[in-house]
């Protein structure tokens, strides 16, 4: 047979395969009829097929499968929930659609939402609120309290003694601010207008009183520009 | 020269009886294996959770996987540890064999991949390319069967591992190229070259592989 160099190349690469027969049959064919006029690939393939006999001779020794598959049988029943879970064939671990489900996030969800329109609420409130805020009313104070504010410089004996000599008294501190409630010294009662109208004209008339809250209706009474 | 190994090794495995080794008509058996049609409905079986299923596909393949992996690690409790490695994969992943190869080849590419990684792991030294080993391993003189097998197991451990993976996945467990090239994960040409500079230090250590023996098998 006339021997090229691609198909003896071809041939020598095939001759592990035509030795554990696992060529095609036209591989086979192929190799053989090369092989068969070519003395190198004859020798070649003796010795692959001396080879494969060795490898797969028959053992001398036997391995006891039932050991090894109880163990693995062992880890595989030992194996942690969650790692079956992930690991495991998907048709075993696929939920039905409707099957129970452990409400743990079902409750946090609701949480969370709950929570969220809360603060939603909160904040769209805030935002509908005007941007100052009132500290004082002017109904309540003007009907039953005078607010009265002295120079910054007066002691507090002289302010004791303006308001003793007006008729006077202390009811609501100035907390910082300067600023005092009075009422008429013998009022012990609810106040009306006019005992405090009167009073603050008497207070008015004391050149240390820098400030006079107005009554409801009057013009103001301050003497600050 | 003579290095032979020493008979037996360290492997814990039990012996056969006196007249040794399994019968033509076993070893036939475990070469063919069960059919591919029925390792595919096993495989079915076992993605549906069936340890039934999972302990025939075991058995059928516990064999040769032990010599396969004992023959490449010299050591079975490597073997086995690669085995059931491999097998947890089976039961954990079956539901994702496709069919596409025989379920032989899927099974053996992955038990080639952990096999790497143990061999890897526990015997680096073993990988040395021993491509300067100038002394045949054999004697002069004509060896029996038996010591020529021992040769060979050395010989073998002087190749690196992606050779040796190749040879014994060919002459051992008969596997065609392409499903080497599929178990290995490489080209078909890949496959071929690497069994071509295996075949080609084997040759070089064991000169006695090319001459006929009387009571050669093959």
């Amino acid at each position: 047979m006339t021997r090229t160099p691609l198909a003896h190349e071809e041939s020598w690469l095939q001759l592990p395969w035509l030795a554990n027969g696992r060529l095609t049959l036209e591989e086979r064919a192929e190799v053989e009829a090369h092989v068969r006029g070519c003395p190198e690939c004859a020798r070649e393939l003796a010795t692959q097929r001396s080879l494969q006999g060795l490898l797969s001779a028959p053992d001398t020794v036997s391995y006891a499968a039932a050991p090894s598959f109880r163990k693995l049988l062992q880890r595989i029943d030992a194996a942690p929930a969650a790692a079956a879970d992930s690991a495991a064939p998907k048709p075993r671990h696929r939920l039905a659609p409707h099957a129970w489900r452990p409400p743990g996030l079902a409750w946090a969800a609701t949480f969370v939402l709950t929570v969220s329109l809360g603060l939603m609420v909160a904040t769209t409130y805030r935002w509908s609120q005007p941007a100052y805020r009132v500290t004082t009313t002017a109904a309540a104070p003007a009907s039953a309290v005078l607010h009265v504010a002295f120079e910054r410089s007066l002691p507090v004996g002289e302010v004791g003694e303006v308001l003793q000599r007006a008729g006077a008294r202390v009811v609501e501190g100035e907390g910082g601010s300067g600023v005092f409630g009075v009422v008429p010294a013998t009022a012990n009662g609810p106040v009306d207008r006019a005992q405090l109208a009167a009073l603050a004209a008497r207070l008015h008339r004391d050149p240390r009183v820098r400030w006079i809250e107005p009554l409801a209706g009057d013009a103001p009474a301050a003497r600050d520009p | 020269m003579l290095n032979r190994p020493a008979p037996g090794g360290h492997l814990p495995v039990r012996q056969q009886g006196p007249s040794g080794g399994t019968t033509p008509m076993a070893e036939a058996t475990y070469r063919g294996g069960s059919s591919a049609a029925r390792e595919v409905e096993l495989m079915r079986r076992i993605a549906a959770g069936d340890k039934r299923a999972f302990e025939e596909l075991y058995h059928a393949y516990h064999r040769r996987m032990a010599r396969f992996l004992t023959r490449l690690t010299r050591r079975y409790d490597v073997a086995e540890e690669v085995i059931n490695d491999t097998f947890w994969v089976v039961w954990t992943k079956a539901g994702d064999f496709r069919g596409d190869s025989q379920p032989s080849t899927w099974i053996f590419g992955i038990a080639y991949r952990k096999a790497r990684s143990a061999f890897r792991a526990s015997a680096r030294r073993l990988e040395e390319n021993l491509d300067v080993l100038p002394e045949p391993l054999t004697t002069e003189t004509p060896a029996s069967q038996t010591e020529l097998r021992d040769w060979l197991g050395q010989a073998l451990e002087t190749l690196p591992i992606e050779q040796r993976m190749a040879v014994q996945l060919c002459y051992e467990l008969g596997h065609s190229c392409e499903e080497i090239a599929t178990i290995m994960d490489c080209p078909v040409n890949t496959v071929k070259t690497r069994l071509f500079h295996a075949r080609a230090k084997l040759q070089r250590l064991l000169p006695q592989l090319a001459e006929p023996r009387a009571g050669e098998s093959a």
